[in-house]
This record gives C-alpha cells, structure tokens and sequence, in this order.
C-alpha cells in the first residue's frame, strides 16, 4: 500500500493588509446622509410647510372687483371651517397626514410648536381653498357647498390611501375651480365671448333664471388657480404614513 | 445651522408672515398702494410725496377743492397719513358747506374720510397747526360735520346765513 509522503507544510502567503478606511468612509457617508434627510425634513416642517400654507391663506380670501378693481380679502365662511376640518380628518384617515410625526410627548417644545403651526396653517389653508373655488353667496354656493360635503364625507367613508386621497383632492378642488372660475366665469361673464356662446349654445333651452352670481375680475381666477396648485403641493409635502415618525428626532 | 436655529427661523418667519395676512384681512386695504403703504406705515416708515401735498396745500387755501383732493390723493396713495386726510375731509366740508343749504353728500364723504384719518392718526386724535383754518383739531371738523348733517328748527333761523365758513 502505498502512501503520500509527508513534507514539511510550506508556509501560507502572507494575508493583504486589512484596509479598515473603507467601512468607515461609508458609515460616515451614511450618517451624513441621515444628517442630511433630517435637516431636510426640519426645514420643511418649520419653514416650507407654514410658508406655503400660509401663502395659500393669503391668496384664498383674495378677489379683485370686476368694476372697481379693488382689492378684496374674504374671510373663510363657517362651512368652510367645516369642510377643512372634514379634510383634515381624510387626510389623517388615509395617512397623508400623520400627526404623530408632527406633535408627540417626546419631542422637544420647539419641535411641537413646529408641528402644531404645520396643523394649524394647513387648517386654515384648506379653509381658505374652499372659500376660494366656493361662489360667494347664493343658491350656487349652496350647491357647491353640498357637493363638496358629501365628496368629502364620501371620501372619509372609503378609506382611500395617501395617493388615492391625492388624487382624490385634485379632482374635487380641481372640479370646483372649472365650475366657478371657468364655467361660471364665462356664462356670467357681462362682456360675453365664445366660451358663453359655446355654453350657452350647448345648454339650448335652459336659461339661467334667478340664479346668480358675481363674476370677479379674470385675475383672481389666476391667483386662485396658483393657490390651489400650492395647497396640493403643500399637501403630498406633509409626513405621511410611509415615512413615519423618526426615532431620532430632534 | 442647527435643528433649533431653524426651528427658531420658521417660527419667526411664520408669526411676521402670519401677522402681515391678519393685517391685511382685518384692514382690507383696496389696492397695493395702500396694502404697501399700510405695511410701512405699520413700522413707521410711510412717508407722503411732499411737492404733490403742498400743491394739494395752494389749492385748497385757493378753495379749489377737487384739484386740492387729487394732489392730496397723489401725495398720500395709501391713506395713511392722518393730516393728509384731515385735509381732504375739511376740503369736502368747505365744498359741501353752504349758508342756506349744506350738501349732504359731501359732508358725509367728509365725515367717512375724518373717521378713517382718526383712525390712522397716532391716538386718535388730529391736531393741525394751520392758522388759515378755522377749525384746527379732529374733535372740532367732527362737531362740525355732525352739525351740517343734523337739521332742526334752527336751520330755520334767518341770522343763519351770517355764520362764519368753517
């Protein structure tokens, strides 16, 4: 039987030298990077969010007269404290909202005071984004009003998730202000034009009878368009569901 | 900058923001000029055009109310200047002030104008050193206006064209 001769082991290669840099530069990457996402999310809850909130607060009351020209700032009605703070609670409902990312025990009282004007300027926003794609008076906003309030309730009642709830928002604001700014807009339109002629043209027979209502000067149409866009985008801005509340927040 | 720094900045920024919306909302300035005006003059830094307010000062010692009020309008657009406005309602008093018949129109655009100069007027009260004119406080032009726009037996009285113009 043969067997394997046996020499002495030859020594192993040296090991490369440990390079231990490289972990380190990337935990420090790292940490940079979460400096960075919680600065980041600082400076939207303290200043990007009440900012644009109250922007759009500013610009919802705002009307220009037709004939006079002059300024006009409204007020938010009753209902629209009512329909902003059913919106309030769809926006909690469906997570685009989270309160406790915004005000909890365990967050220092600046932090708090942050959050507590993020909720109290997007309340007052929404308020005011009703106020501004409502008809000021009349049967017309009684009309508007109901549509907005079973929508809203519809909304409530079906549970939508954050980009549903979006997208939700976009169709009822954005419906609201083509019925007033563009539709009614054009049929009370005392000049007339051809979006009148095409209206009226297409509603044959049926005529306007005792309802009324006070066209603004085209300019607050553009001011309330840019108010709502700023609204939505003050709104996918918000900590919603998916991001969470940050352990370490400061 | 740190979390609290910012913080501290956005509440800054937010409560002067918040306050100027509040401002304007409660004020219901109708053009720019007098949102612009009302917000300087809010921190003390309104100042009236002065070569169109003594043009609006020689048409009105020249009674020539309208062209007082238009140089008086040009020198104080935002209607924050309380002496300003004091002359611009003593112009519609002058102008409405008749010795038998006093214009009721002009005296009440005399008198919305006073209130609103009363109000803008650190006080509330307006004391105007003019010796050409008769009546040289807010509290006087008030009792006055109230006068032209009050009727009673004594607008029957005769001697009644003899008083003296306002």
């Amino acid at each position: 039987m043969a067997s394997t001769p046996t020499g002495p082991l030859s020594p192993l290669p040296p090991l490369p030298p440990l390079t231990p840099v490289p972990p380190l530069l990337e935990t420090s990457a790292m940490s940079a990077t979460i400096e960075r996402v919680r600065r980041g999310r600082i400076i939207r809850e303290s200043i990007t969010l009440p900012l644009i909130f109250l922007t759009v607060s500013f610009g919802g009351g705002l009307r220009v007269a037709a004939a006079s020209r002059h300024l006009v700032f409204l007020p938010p009605s009753l209902m629209a404290l009512v329909l902003a703070l059913l919106l309030l609670g769809a926006l909690v409902r469906s997570g685009t909202l989270v309160p406790e990312a915004l005000l909890r025990p365990d967050r220092p009282p600046l932090a708090n005071a942050s959050g507590l004007i993020v909720v109290i300027t997007l309340f007052v926003a929404a308020a005011q984004v009703f106020n501004t794609t409502t008809p000021e008076s009349g049967l017309l906003q009684f009309i508007v009003n109901l549509f907005f309030l079973l929508l809203l309730w519809n909304t409530v009642a079906a549970q939508p998730d954050r980009r549903r709830m979006i997208a939700s928002l976009i169709v009822i604001l954005g419906g609201a202000f083509v019925v007033k700014y563009v539709v009614l807009g054009a049929l009370y339109d005392p000049a007339g034009g051809l979006t009148k002629r095409v209206l009226m043209t297409m509603l044959e027979g049926v005529t306007l009878g005792g309802l009324t209502y006070e066209s603004p000067a085209p300019i607050t149409g553009y001011v309330a368009f840019f108010t709502v866009l700023l609204f939505l985008i003050g709104v996918t801005l918000l900590p919603a569901r998916a991001a969470g509340p940050d352990p370490g927040d400061r | 900058m740190g979390p609290t720094l910012i913080r501290s900045l956005g509440l800054v920024l937010t409560v002067a923001y918040g306050s100027l919306i509040v401002w304007t909302y409660a004020n219901q300035p109708r053009t720019v000029a007098e949102m612009t005006g009302g917000i300087t003059a809010s921190v003390g830094a309104y100042r009236i055009d002065q070569p169109s307010y003594q043009d609006g000062l020689r048409y009105f010692h020249a009674d020539r109310f309208l062209e007082a009020r238009s140089a008086f309008a040009r020198a104080d657009p935002a209607k924050q200047d309380a002496t300003t406005q004091f002359y611009i309602a003593y112009s519609f008093l002058r102008e409405g002030w008749g010795r038998v018949y006093s214009d009721p129109a002009l005296l009440q655009q005399a008198r919305a104008t006073l209130e609103h100069a009363i109000e803008v007027a650190p006080g509330g009260r307006i004391n105007v050193a003019d010796p050409n004119l008769t009546l040289t406080t807010s509290d006087e032009l008030r009792a006055e206006i109230a006068r032209g726009l009050t009727h009673d037996a004594s607008d029957m009285n005769p001697f009644k064209v003899f008083r003296r113009r306002p």
